[in-house]
């Protein structure tokens, strides 16, 4: 018997604030990409599309993109790899697995903000840890070329739990007998887990790549701290990229269309990953 | 027998990995000043309790603490009240599009911040809202909305809808059902997903960075721009993340099951 | 229910801003100076306020430090002062921000606390920085430009006098650097920040080149080019300037020196006092000088400084305005450069006995000051920085070549640009 009463009135509240709060400064900041607008100035003069079109042939924008893809495409791997290997380690009973399990939640919890200076001091080039241990005396976050591998993993070490955590319930989920009968037909471990496990892991780590794909893409506040975008914007990605000119240039005409940009790609992501959950579900 | 050692082992390193930063904060927060700069001595030999003191009365970091707690203590209240409301309805009432709704709410969760924050600005400084709290609130409760939605409808579903058809049938109202049966049944969910507002509206910067300047000023955005001359105050700055992770930590360690939990619900089918 | 913890939630919402600041007291006029960390003990610049408030019984000051770095100071006072805040009354502010601040119409006019005689007395380089629109909207506190500093004991031990052109400053660098190994030669600042703007801009201005010239974009030049060439070439052809310099901002630069290993550093003043402390170990050997040039009597330094302005929204102008005056009047000034090594602005402050005494290089700092130049004077200067900051790392990281950064540079200066043209 489905007599259920009307729950617009329960559902309305959510709706008016979340439309109000995210919506409708979406549609405001595709309006604002329209104008040249420099708030201190006081100068606001509708171009119509010649943000998007000095976007497109903007070298720092193009830059912002290559780093943000990159960061994300190794990030997401690394955290991926990283995450199911400690899943695998864990996922057996022993002794301290409640304590083990709170401490790799250790680096999900702490702000962002902290890790990022914590790492920042640990990189440092004359007295941070990480020389020490390794013995070497490379410049992490002032040179190019180390500045945006140092950011991923400070990126990576602190989302690793987070995959660890999903990945660990995903594996509950897969019959016991399922792992039998491979045995029994005679697999070693690794053809049972290329067979059986992750198959069946499959779903959930499409959830996870959803997840981390555009939080990686979104990625602010650990680069922001870390490098602040630098060494010569090799770590400058796009949000970054789109904030800097917001705030310290206050174009915001300019620094709207790149936030739509931005707005642009994860929905793109999302749809993508989306398409593919719901299709292999038919 | 290698095989158990070689386990342990293995433990030990994924444990260090994920706690040994941590600990290095804390080393370094009682270290003296000039004995941070230099590094073979990995462990001080005279701790020093001076950053902290000087975070305190140097920093006025207890007015950011102050603000962070008020801030994520409203946000998760208001985020609950708003979120479970809307659950409840999702859940057990007619909605018309319910799906479509729900899909709406999560696609908010994939919204990139930076997309949001000029307009924002804006209104916020049109409302005469720069740098104060209630801004913040504001914002932290939308965006934690899919979070609390989503957990919380996934929880409600579960609960048979005979004890909802039974209440009715008792003469309770819908809003009475959800006050005071839902609610209470769904504790544990609800105790979950305060702990994951909390910890998101703790944790949030880049809403915090933009709307505040000093006397809003929340615990992350305190960290990120700690004033120094061209020099960091590392002791200082180790002192305040020691201090403003503890409690975080503490919270995980203790409710580390109900955090999995919710992370985890809706996302394994089973 | 419900209803209740909203009212709870809202209640301690509003709360924080209606707790009353401490020791408010309803007679003293409380003014908030804001500004950023003051170098040396911060006691004697309190010291200085405290006398400031004895002078003026019904005034208060109370000053708050900002994070030091630049950049960030600049982000605080543009997204406070955009939205209107009150909260402080006299702030600091850097040089290059007079001109966006005045166009902005944060700043109150302070024409009256400077008249045209008593401008005089003051050195060229910061007048022109504070002036828009023939109005003045901010006092020059203290100023700085770029110095020289070098191991004068290792000069004279090989025999050497310090370098007027940079190509003699490479020459003597590897001289010294081959006989002392395990020095470093130059070392100057070259991370991406505003610091390396300053430095950039002197090895392109002893040049003859510039960012802007009147109201002409001449940013992609020959002369530029050579200059930037010439910053990547001392990292890794001539190899006297090491490859952390990319990375280096002032106190870095400082300590390096400082701990004597090395020859010759690009810096600023306030670096003198510090190496002439007790216990440091370059105490007595170091001298200044003026930076060099490519021709002969091309030397330039960039002008820095900060310089004081009311809050256009400030409650109390009349206190703001008075405590503006002390702290550029010439005992302030005085008393500011024998405790923190701020060089003062006034240039009769150059001949008095006690600062000689205290500093005997200040003749040829008064040199190097009368030749400080600012760099490019427009409210638009913030974010053409913002361009040339990641451009010229680029360039001297050799990411880019010089020629490439400078046409991205152009271009997206143009960019900037347009919107004043279309005004």
């Amino acid at each position: 018997m489905k007599d259920r009463e009307g729950g617009i009135r329960y559902v309305a509240p959510a709706l008016i604030v979340l439309t109000l709060v995210t919506v409708y400064p979406v549609l405001y900041v595709f309006y604002l990409s329209l104008y040249r607008k420099l708030l201190i100035f006081n100068i606001s003069k509708f171009i119509s599309l010649d943000n998007y079109l000095f976007l497109i042939r903007d070298e720092r924008f193009w830059n912002a993109f290559r780093n943000t893809v990159y960061f994300t495409g190794l990030s997401v791997a690394l955290e991926l790899l990283l995450g199911l290997g400690i899943a695998v380690l864990l996922n057996r009973s022993f002794r301290l697995k409640g304590a083990s399990r709170a401490i790799v939640l250790i680096p999900w919890a702490i702000p962002t903000v902290v890790s990022a200076r914590m790492w920042e001091l640990m990189f440092n080039t004359d007295y941070g840890v990480v020389n020490y241990l390794l013995d070497v005396s490379i410049n992490w976050l002032g040179s190019p070329s180390w500045a945006i591998h140092a950011a991923i993993f400070v990126d990576v070490w602190k989302t690793t739990p987070f995959v660890v955590i999903l990945l660990t319930a995903g594996f509950q989920v897969i019959p016991r007998e399922l792992y039998h009968a491979a045995r029994i037909d005679g697999a070693g471990p690794w053809q049972v887990f290329r067979s059986v496990t992750l198959p069946l892991l499959l779903p959930v780590i499409l959830v996870v790549l959803l997840f981390r794909t555009l939080d990686a893409f979104r990625v602010f506040d650990a680069v922001y701290v870390l490098t602040g975008g630098g060494p010569a914007n090799s770590t400058e990605t796009m949000s970054i990229y789109a904030y800097k000119v917001l705030f310290q240039t206050l174009q915001f005409g300019y620094g709207s269309a790149l936030s739509l940009v931005v707005f642009f790609c994860t929905g793109c992501i999302s749809i993508f990953y989306i398409r593919l959950m719901t299709g292999r579900r038919t | 027998m290698i095989k158990r050692a070689g386990f342990y082992a293995l433990l030990a390193v994924v444990m260090l990995y994920c706690a040994g930063p941590l600990a290095w904060q804390l080393i370094t927060s009682i270290k003296p000043s000039g004995e941070i700069a230099v590094l073979p001595p990995l462990v001080s030999t005279n701790p020093t309790a001076a950053h902290y003191l000087s975070v305190f009365h140097d920093y006025s970091f207890a007015r950011y603490i102050l603000n962070s707690l008020i801030v994520a203590g409203s946000t998760t209240i208001l985020s609950l009240l708003v979120g479970s409301i809307c659950s409840f309805g999702l859940a057990k009432l007619r909605v018309p599009f319910a799906s479509l709704v729900l899909a709406f709410i999560l696609s908010v969760s994939m919204f990139p911040p930076i997309a949001t924050v000029s307009p924002l600005y804006i209104i916020i400084r049109t409302l005469g809202l720069r740098d104060t709290l209630a801004a913040l609130v504001m914002t932290h409760t939308v965006f934690s909305l899919p979070l609390t939605v989503w957990v919380l409808t996934n929880f409600f579903r579960t609960v048979p809808d005979d004890i909802y058809h039974a209440a009715r049938i008792d003469g309770c109202r819908p809003f009475q059902v959800y006050w005071k049966i839902m609610l209470p049944l769904s504790l544990p969910a609800v105790y979950t997903t305060a702990i994951l507002v909390f910890i998101f509206s703790w944790n949030e910067f880049l809403f915090a960075l933009t709307f505040t300047s000093s006397s809003a000023r929340t615990v992350p955005v305190a960290i990120a721009l700690f004033p120094g001359i061209h020099e960091m105050p590392w002791g200082e700055i180790a002192a305040a993340s020691v201090i403003v992770t503890l409690p975080i930590i503490l919270l995980v360690l203790f409710f580390q099951r109900k955090i999995v939990e919710g992370l985890t619900s809706g996302a394994v089918k089973g | 229910m419900p209803y209740l913890a909203l009212l709870a939630v809202s209640v301690l919402i509003v709360m924080p801003n209606c707790l009353p600041e401490k020791g408010d007291s309803a007679s003293r006029v409380r003014i908030v100076f804001k500004h950023g960390k003051i170098s040396g003990d911060p006691e004697d610049f309190r010291l200085l306020l405290r006398h400031f408030e004895r002078r003026n019984p019904g005034i208060s000051v109370r000053d708050e430090t900002l994070p030091a770095s630049t950049d960030e100071q600049h982000q605080f006072y543009v997204t406070n002062l955009e939205g209107g805040r009150a909260d402080f009354d006299v702030f600091s502010m850097d040089v290059i921000w007079v001109p966006e601040f005045s166009r902005a119409g944060w700043l109150m006019d302070v024409s009256d606390i400077l008249p045209q005689e008593e401008r005089l007395d003051f050195f060229p380089g910061p007048i022109r920085a504070i002036s828009f629109d023939n109005r003045i909207f901010a006092i020059p506190w203290y100023i700085d430009a770029g110095l020289m500093f070098y191991r004068k004991d290792m000069l004279a031990k090989y025999g050497y006098s310090p370098p007027e052109k940079w190509a003699d400053l490479v020459v003597i660098s590897r001289a010294v650097m081959s006989r002392a190994p395990g020095l470093y030669g130059f070392i100057w600042q070259g991370k991406q920040y505003e610091g390396l703007v300053c430095n950039a801009l002197e090895f392109i201005w002893s040049n003859n080149g510039d960012i802007i010239d009147g109201d002409r974009l001449v940013i992609n030049s020959r002369e530029n080019i050579y200059a930037l060439r010439f910053m990547r070439d001392l990292i890794y052809r001539y190899r006297v300037s090491p490859s952390l310099v990319t990375t280096a901002t002032e106190e870095p630069c400082r300590h390096i020196f400082g701990k004597g290993k090395a020859v010759f550093m690009r810096n600023w003043p306030y670096a003198w006092n510090l190496f002439n402390a007790a216990g440091s170990p370059v105490k007595g050997k170091v001298g200044v000088t003026v930076l060099p040039s490519f021709k002969i009597g091309g030397s330039c330094s960039t002008l820095g400084g900060w310089q004081l302005g009311i809050n256009r929204n400030t409650k109390h102008p009349g206190e703001a305005r008075k405590l503006i005056k002390f702290l550029t009047s010439p005992e302030s000034q005085k008393a500011l450069s024998l405790a923190a090594g701020y060089y003062p602005v006034r240039k009769s402050l150059y001949r008095d006995r006690d600062l000689l005494t205290k500093q005997p290089f200040l003749p040829g700092l008064f040199r190097v000051f009368m030749k400080a130049r600012p760099r490019p004077v427009t409210p638009y200067y913030m974010m053409i920085s913002q361009v040339l900051q990641p451009e010229f790392s680029a360039a001297i990281t050799g990411i880019r070549s010089p020629e490439a950064a400078l046409t991205s540079a152009q271009k997206q200066i143009e960019h900037i640009l347009e919107a004043d043209h279309e005004r």
